[in-house]
């Protein structure tokens, strides 16, 4: 049986063997990756979207236009929080903030690794936006001839799904260009 | 990744680039109005047609989505699409979009909000109004509050946040590609196009039936 505090003496005695910037980039990479989890939100909801696009097309080839215009607009919003966490994790990777401040490496790094993982929350808009783009294209292949009405629901309806999305974006640039934990 | 910059103070007021560029920008859609509406004749020209149409269609949206009742906030709602779609995607011209800057974005939301609030007032009358809170159940009335006060919140934010993404994956994929000699002339195209055009009419357009939806709302 192994010492539980004894281990947790170890890794922080290993981690403290490399200096500061090291360990803040470490968590930058690690909440560059964080991020992209995100991806599988949008990725589901487009997937959806394609689906019920090709569901209506298949019942009634006729419409084929207007569903794939409204199955490539629902998607495109859909993939609004991927294209944030992508946005978090690029300025990780090139344009990172934490290196130029001066506070401790544990809050910093900390502050990195969160960053990406308020990202994860993409998922839910991400899947929500997809699954309305999915029922809009299915809506428009029965009534092609209110298309109109029916993106303008959608989109107000995939702008209001995109909110937590939005609050973990703001999180997430608060925690590097307006910490309050750091000075 | 920087913010605004700060040109100059005027009596201890920061000139930023914001407010510059939203100069600009009133300038471009004052000139837009005048060009449009000049010399208006009973049978309409290339321009006045343009206008007639903005006019048109932003009739049909608000009859449709704020009722025949309340036709007086179409100008009011024209005026800020206007605004809104020439300030999103003032990343074309190579502004820094005004809407990136979360000032800007809470002032918008704030003139919804007091909006909502006001006319919900005038037109539910002080009973009525302060009634709406307790619906459905007078215990909901802290959610109710909250709710109220969530939508300016959610309301910048998302202007802001969409804006503010654009901006910075544009000003990346621009630095990432400072030195080459023909790439940074034709890659940023395709990006452009998603950021400036497709993300910031359709948000500019989001905030603007937002701001309807509210009003409405709150008046009927």
């Amino acid at each position: 049986m192994i010492d539980m505090t004894n281990v947790v003496d170890l890794v922080l005695e290993f981690l403290m063997q490399f200096d500061a910037k090291t360990l803040i980039l470490a968590g930058s990479a690690i909440g560059a990756g964080l991020a992209m989890i995100c991806g599988i939100g949008p990725g589901i909801g487009q997937g959806f979207a394609a689906g019920k696009g090709a569901e209506a097309t298949g019942r009634n080839p006729k419409v084929m236009k207007d569903v794939i215009s409204t199955m490539l607009l629902g998607a495109a919003v859909a993939e609004t929080s991927g294209i944030l966490a992508l946005v978090v994790a690029l300025i990780l990777l090139f344009a990172n903030p934490f290196v130029a401040m001066s506070a401790s490496m544990w809050i910093l790094s900390a502050s990195a690794i969160a960053c990406g993982l308020a990202m994860i929350a993409g998922i839910g808009p991400g899947i929500g936006q997809g699954f309305a783009a999915g029922k809009a294209a299915e809506g428009v292949g029965l009534r092609p001839e209110l298309k109109g009405i029916v993106n303008r629901t959608m989109f107000l309806g995939q702008a209001v799904a995109q909110t937590t999305g939005i609050y973990a974006l703001i999180i997430a640039l608060i925690l590097m260009y307006a910490n309050p934990f750091v000075g | 990744m920087e913010g605004p910059k700060i040109y100059g103070y005027i009596y201890g007021f920061p000139i930023t680039q914001t407010l510059v560029n939203m100069w600009i920008i009133f300038a471009i859609v004052f000139v837009l109005c005048y060009v449009l509406t000049k010399n208006m004749e009973k049978i309409p020209r290339k321009t006045q047609v343009i206008a007639e149409v903005m006019i048109d269609s932003m009739d049909n949206l608000v009859g449709q989505t704020m009722g025949k009742d309340k036709m007086g906030f179409a100008p009011y709602m024209l005026a800020l699409i206007m605004f809104l779609a020439v300030a999103n995607t003032s990343g074309l011209y190579g502004l820094r979009s005004p809407t990136a800057d979360l000032n800007v974005t809470v002032g918008l939301a704030l003139m919804t909000f007091f909006m909502t609030q006001g006319f919900g007032l005038k037109s539910k009358g002080i009973g009525g109004y302060l009634k709406s809170f307790l619906q459905p159940m007078p215990f909901l009335l802290p959610i109710n509050i909250i709710g109220e006060l969530a939508n300016p919140v959610s309301l910048s934010f998302r202007l802001f946040g969409n804006m503010l993404g654009g901006l910075i994956i544009m000003s990346l994929l621009y630095s990432g590609l400072a030195g080459l000699i023909y790439l940074p002339l034709v890659i940023p195209i395709p990006f452009h196009f998603y950021f400036d055009i497709f993300a910031g009419l359709l948000q500019s357009f989001i905030f603007v039936m937002l701001s309807m939806v509210f009003v409405s709302m709150a008046m009927d």
